[in-house]
């Protein structure tokens, strides 16, 4: 293939954007972004309420907003883009394969490649709810499109399962929209989102939020007619005698995103089974050369601020890579998860570069101490699955706490022990 | 009589449930729960006067791009938010807007202006 391209960029949303600018800005000369869609830009035009660009920016931005600087910083930088393209297939050899109307079948072999494909939601089939199979069963960011997008509001009376952020949001913005949210139902005894959104979104509307209960069977035959709500044990099973009928025209699911990888795994990227997307090093770089991968395809972050740094760093080294034809794996030492940690990104550092580590707690708790190495490093007054914890550790200190290739990351109780 | 008042921070994770209590002039004599001063802060604040940005859409006149995102222009009484909803029905905005083009100023007398959150070229 006669084209040369230093990155592509498969994905276009605010990972694809930073990854691409950033690898301008390293200096690769040709970045093309790879976008099935009509339009570079991913989600965030429908993501229409603020809370956006706090950290990146200190700017309290809504989704159009945050969206609308990078679009422009890309035109700026020269990214490329290839629109209504699908890739087909990630090969040996980093060797794409795409399909477009316009430009017909095509292969290229970039320089080196950014996975930047960001998530999608769970959906009913995942979720294994007996019931019926009526219309009115919609992802909460299907619902979000619909309302915020298409102004069409699919349903009167909502019930919403799962706390996660996109469920809480739309609980308030269909409320304003004159619909009725009879309840947000939460498996977990605590909220999947945001504290600012619990608040934000249930509290000033009065919208109920039953911890510890789910959602056992979905009733009506054409149409959603209702649900039957029930409490959970500590086990996440139902409770006998706890169920009841919650009378709804459509339910929204909320309840977790997945990071889209079907083109990673054809590449043969190793993923994390916890995370669900590529095992990485703190360049970013996957376990096969060349492949660099950022945002929420590799952890799904709690804000995009996180997602536009993550993807920048892949983004420049994707750029160091196509302009040296190599970068190794900084697989020397293993981060490993340890105490009440349920993962950490990157999965594997050189343990010779200033590191930023990505974590999620398993469990909520008060006085936590995050520990590296089993050395105390930091103490937190509380720790949520919701809240990612994000630690910068500079290379000076890094060698005290590895040891046989180890990097051990706890996040148990404080050494007072006490639960508040 | 004497009251109180129930607020959770929104300041960290901790979300504490900060008590508020008030004598029967409404000052405040005492709170409790806050881990930080930021939070006691936060909640008298939130007590006093709750704001929040609030966003929605407004309509356009063109089926293939039917609504504009707004946002108000700083954050309002949060009382004020079913009436900006009520003023945004009825509204139709024609091309070009450019992002930060106030669609409705002064909006239910919050002293701030609900203006555009994107570019619209149309």
């Amino acid at each position: 293939m006669a084209e040369r391209i230093d990155v592509a960029v498969i994905g276009a949303g605010p990972a694809g954007l930073a990854a691409a600018i950033a690898a301008r800005e390293q200096g690769a000369e040709r970045v093309v972004i790879i976008k099935r869609s009509e339009r570079l830009g991913g989600l965030l035009p429908q993501c229409i309420h603020n809370g956006f660009g706090l950290l990146y920016f200190g700017e309290d931005m809504t989704g159009p907003e945050y969206e609308r600087v990078f679009m422009r910083r890309a035109e700026k930088a020269g990214v490329e883009a290839r629109l209504e393209t699908m890739v087909l297939d990630l090969g040996e050899g980093r060797e794409i394969t795409a399909a477009s109307s316009r430009h017909g079948y095509m292969r290229f072999r970039p320089g080196a490649v950014v996975l930047a494909m960001g998530c999608r939601e769970r959906a009913r089939g995942t979720l294994g709810i007996p019931g019926g199979r009526p219309s009115g069963v919609l992802t909460a960011g299907t619902c979000q499109r619909y309302v915020n997008i298409e102004g069409y509001i699919p349903g009167e009376r909502f019930v919403i399962l799962g706390s996660g952020d996109i469920g809480m949001i739309m609980a308030r913005r269909l409320t304003l929209e004159g619909a009725r949210v009879e309840a947000v139902v939460e498996i977990m005894p605590w909220p999947g989102g945001l504290i600012r959104n619990e608040v934000q979104c249930l509290h000033d509307f009065g919208i109920p939020l039953l911890l510890e209960h789910t959602v056992t069977f979905v009733h009506g035959e054409g149409r959603i007619a209702g649900v039957t709500v029930a409490r959970v044990d500590a086990e996440r099973r139902p409770v006998p005698g706890t169920e009841r009928f919650v009378p709804c025209d459509c339910l929204l699911l909320s309840a977790g995103l997945i990071p889209e990888n079907e083109l990673s795994l054809k590449a043969g990227v190793e993923l994390d089974p916890v995370t669900g997307g590529p095992v990485v090093d703190e360049n970013r770089q996957t376990r096969v050369p060349g492949i660099f991968a950022g945002g929420n395809v590799v952890q799904v972050h709690d804000l995009v601020d996180w997602v536009s740094w993550e993807a920048e760093a892949a983004g420049r080294a994707a750029a160091r890579f196509a302009d040296k034809g190599k970068m190794p794996f900084a697989g020397k030492v293993r981060v490993s998860p340890g105490e009440n940690v349920k993962y950490v990104v990157p999965q594997y550092i050189s343990g010779k570069e200033d590191v930023t580590l990505h974590l999620r707690v398993t469990r909520p708790g008060r006085k936590a101490a995050l520990r590296l190495g089993g050395k105390a490093w930091k103490r937190f007054r509380s720790v949520r699955p919701g809240e990612m914890i994000i630690e910068k550790v500079p290379v000076a200190r890094l060698s005290q706490f590895i040891s046989g290739g180890e990097l051990r990351v706890d996040c148990g109780r404080g050494e007072t022990g006490e639960e508040a | 009589m004497a009251a109180s008042e129930t607020v959770i921070c929104i300041g960290c994770p901790l979300g504490c449930r900060v008590v508020v209590s008030l004598d029967k002039k409404g000052n405040v004599t005492r709170i409790k729960g806050a881990q930080c001063k930021q939070g006691e802060r936060y909640v008298l604040k939130e007590l006093r006067e709750p704001v929040r940005t609030l966003t929605t859409t407004v309509r356009t006149m063109d089926d293939a791009y039917p609504l504009l995102p707004v946002r108000t222009t700083r954050p309002v009484l949060k009382t004020l938010m079913a009436d900006i909803m009520r003023e945004t029905v009825g509204v139709r905005v024609k091309p070009p807007v450019r992002c930060g083009k106030v669609i409705i100023a002064d909006v239910a007398g919050s002293g701030a202006d609900l203006a555009a959150t994107t570019d619209w070229k149309g």
